[in-house]
């Protein structure tokens, strides 16, 4: 008796199971598509981005572009959907499942080559006939963050990358009259500075994002140039030395524990802004942010501590793509050209975002002098490995460091452990 | 109608009534196989479409590579993503932290959730704005909280370092606390503790509601004293309810999440994630569904398990008889 009811049990189970598809059946290849450059394009384009929500990112979107591109193209209408930072990459990859991604999206930088790994971006560089126009005016860096396996995936929206900061005053109540410029002087800081129980700087992490700029301007890398092995870059000496150095002040209690993964201590604009750490390595946010929590802070900006690779730093920022699935690609490619003309760039640049066109850099600086540093560093900035396993990398390098800064490994053996975890990824492109 | 009219329709009442079959001979329910089920077709249907489905889509994908973009194939890998789990040490050092936390948490916030709730059956006065009280964590937000306690933890100018250093006589220096395994561990206690007293409170308040006054006035007669009182009166009498608040708290702390991502993210270098982070970020990060579904079936058999000892260990014999 017992064994026919779950006979039927078993078979219903067996049946649901293969009921519930797993896929495939319905790929298509996707078709090159030409988008036109003509200005007889309408319906609606939906814009999902994560602009800070009440700043005056949205206003300038909401109040000055969309009304100006609907008013250029008679017959369009953009949606534009705020998605909050924290939720966005989870929003992606719920669209994508669902198949139920926008037209145009606002992506960070690191996105990109994983969304185009999923098949649901156009490759711009074949689709827009005018890629190459449009790619000419940007900075390299930024750029570069949109190529994966060959096409580039999007534009450069907005862009931005990290100088060293300095609180003058905090400086001053050190004793010290000018900030580090090298690796060498922050190391020769810390050693002093460190035993007497005062910070010299502080790092707001130890993934990529933090750890990069130091590993570059020390002469090593994280990857080859082609991004498919880390072994010999990652634990190479060059990179390990700089990782050491982080680590050594935190020995010396130079930098606060924030490295070991930001919670737990003041965050590093706030202490930045305190006065409690002197330096720090960050963007173009930290002023706006300064002006409402810290009124009377004043900042100098320099170069990235340079080392024996130069004064090298990470680019971040977003990227413009459009999907696959996008039912309206030649409104959407207008769009995606109005968001990237000088007059999109300049209002959103009133509202604090750096462009990535590099012709705009005299009115970049004319809107905001502060930009200066930041273009300048541009220049050389590097991106991130643009792979689709970026976040895994990001973690397992994270780990890696931290483990070391808490000294349950050595630098050496924590980088080559993290090597062997990496390159199967990087293998899987 | 006169008797011997009404005692024959009583009859062929009762003779239309043996045309059902009767399952047992003694009740008038109809007996065709399919009326209960049809009783419980909407509740099944319910329960099938946002549990049932779920359960076994999500039991499919762990046995593949599973494929994001619907269009693309996932490929059928076994039980592949099992063994990666049983192989995995840093799933089970996230089972070891949902232990730890289990044990920081669960005991504590059971015995002060039974305290509380003994003075606040009590009549004194103010006794409904002490439950309202005590019931205020539980409905506050668990991510204000979260990042309230990670500002009281905070290394340098928290509130918990300032009050060890600065208010009591401890010259312990400003403590990383979630900085390093253990001390965050007993932060993110604190704060599951803090946040699940009101619910014990409540819960056990109304158990003791049901146990009968003169068990107590008995237990006085023989010369009981308030310890033995609440040792064998109170106790054996909530004795079933313990048992519920027990389980759901073990079940509970398997899947704290909200206040690990927020204040440490289970960090640093991992060593404070819990199954249910690790889970979360390997498949909304790292796009590794098939992986985390099934480290889910291996944390849902171990809660089963777990919640099956407890009650062998503690059910009330006679009522497991019953």
């Amino acid at each position: 008796m017992r064994s026919t009811r779950v006979l039927p049990i078993c078979a219903a189970v067996a049946m649901a199971l293969t009921a519930c598809g797993t896929g495939g059946s319905s790929a298509a290849p996707a078709e090159a598509t030409t988008l036109a450059t003509t200005a007889a394009v309408s319906g609606e384009v939906t814009f999902w981005h994560a602009y800070s929500a009440g700043g005056g990112e949205i206003k300038a979107l909401t109040d000055v572009i969309i009304p100006a591109f609907e008013a250029k193209y008679p017959g369009t209408t953009v949606t534009a959907v705020q998605i909050p930072d924290s939720d966005m990459h989870q929003k992606l990859v719920t669209g994508v499942a669902g198949g139920a991604l926008p037209d145009v999206i606002r992506s960070d930088i690191v996105t990109v080559p994983e969304l185009a790994s999923l098949k649901v971006l156009l490759p711009l560089n074949e689709a827009m006939p005018d890629f190459q126009t449009w790619a000419d005016k940007m900075y390299p860096g930024p750029l570069a963050t949109n190529l994966y396996k060959g096409k580039y995936y999007g534009l450069p929206l907005d862009t931005n990358t990290k100088v060293t900061l300095a609180n003058p005053s905090a400086l001053t109540a050190m004793g010290i009259t000018a900030a580090p410029a090298t690796l060498k002087d922050l190391a020769a800081a810390g050693a002093k500075y460190g035993p007497q129980g005062k910070y010299v700087f502080a790092a707001s992490g130890a993934g990529l994002w933090d750890l990069s700029p130091f590993i570059w301007s020390n002469g090593g890398d994280v990857t080859n140039a082609d991004f498919t092995k880390s072994a010999g870059f990652l634990n190479g000496p060059k990179s390990v030395a700089a990782i050491q150095m982080l680590v050594d002040l935190y020995n010396e209690k130079a930098i606060p524990e924030n490295i070991l993964g930001g919670t737990g201590g003041v965050g590093t604009g706030d202490g930045f802004g305190q006065g409690l750490y002197p330096t720090i390595v960050d963007g173009p946010w930290t002023y706006p942010n300064a002006v409402t929590s810290f009124p009377e802070l004043k900042i100098n900006a320099t170069p990235m501590f340079s080392g024996d690779g130069g004064s090298i730093s990470v680019v971040g920022g977003e990227d413009i793509v459009m999907t696959q699935g996008s039912k309206n690609k030649d409104a959407a490619a207008a769009f995606i050209r109005f968001m990237l003309s000088d007059d999109a760039q300049v209002t959103m640049a009133k509202a604090g975002q750096l462009s990535a066109v590099s012709t705009l850099a005299p009115q970049m600086t004319k809107i905001q002098p502060y930009y200066e540093p930041f273009l300048e560093q541009l220049k050389t900035a590097k991106p991130r490995i643009p792979t689709p396993q970026y976040a895994k990398i990001n973690d397992i390098v994270t780990k890696a460091a931290q483990s070391a800064v808490q000294g349950q490994v050595t630098v050496q053996a924590a980088m080559d452990d993290a090597v062997a975890q990496i390159d199967p990824l990087l293998a899987q492109g | 109608m006169s008797i011997l009219e009404a005692g024959t329709v009583e009859q062929a009442e009762a003779v239309a009534v043996k045309k059902f079959k009767t399952r047992g001979g003694s009740s008038r329910r109809p007996s065709h196989w399919w009326v209960p089920w049809a009783f419980a077709a909407p509740g099944l249907a319910l329960y099938g479409m946002i549990i049932g489905y779920p359960l076994l889509r999500s039991l499919q994908i762990s046995f593949y590579k599973w494929a994001v973009l619907p269009t693309d194939a996932s490929t059928f890998i076994g039980l592949d993503n099992y063994t990666r789990a049983f192989n995995d040490p840093e799933f089970w050092r996230s089972m070891a932290n949902a232990g730890v936390y289990l044990v920081l948490t669960v005991p504590i916030t059971m015995a002060l959730g039974l305290f509380f709730a003994v003075l606040l059956h009590a009549k004194m006065p103010g006794r409904t704005l002490f439950r309202v009280l005590f019931y205020i964590p539980v409905v506050t937000s668990w991510v204000v909280v979260s990042l309230l306690f990670k500002y009281l933890f905070t290394t340098d100018g928290g509130a918990v370092n300032w009050a060890l250093t600065d208010l009591l006589p401890f010259n312990l220096g400003p403590v990383p606390w979630l900085q390093s395994r253990w001390s965050a561990m007993i932060a993110i206690s604190v704060l599951g503790i803090w946040k699940s007293v009101g619910w014990c409170v409540v819960v056990f308040l109304a158990a003791l509601g049901g146990v009968g006054e003169d068990q107590y006035e008995a237990a006085g007669l023989d010369g009981a004293n308030a310890w033995k009182k609440f040792w064998h009166v109170t106790v054996p009498g909530i004795r079933a309810t313990i048992l519920f608040v027990l389980v759901l708290q073990v079940i509970g702390a398997f899947n704290v999440f909200i206040s690990v991502i927020l204040m440490t993210n289970g960090g640093p270098a991992g060593q404070t994630e819990v199954p249910m982070s690790y889970m979360y970020k390997t498949a909304f990060q790292f796009l590794d569904f098939g992986y985390a579904a099934a480290m889910s079936f291996i944390l849902a058999i171990v809660i089963f398990i777990v919640s099956f000892i407890q009650f062998k260990v503690f059910a009330d014999k006679d009522e497991v008889k019953a």
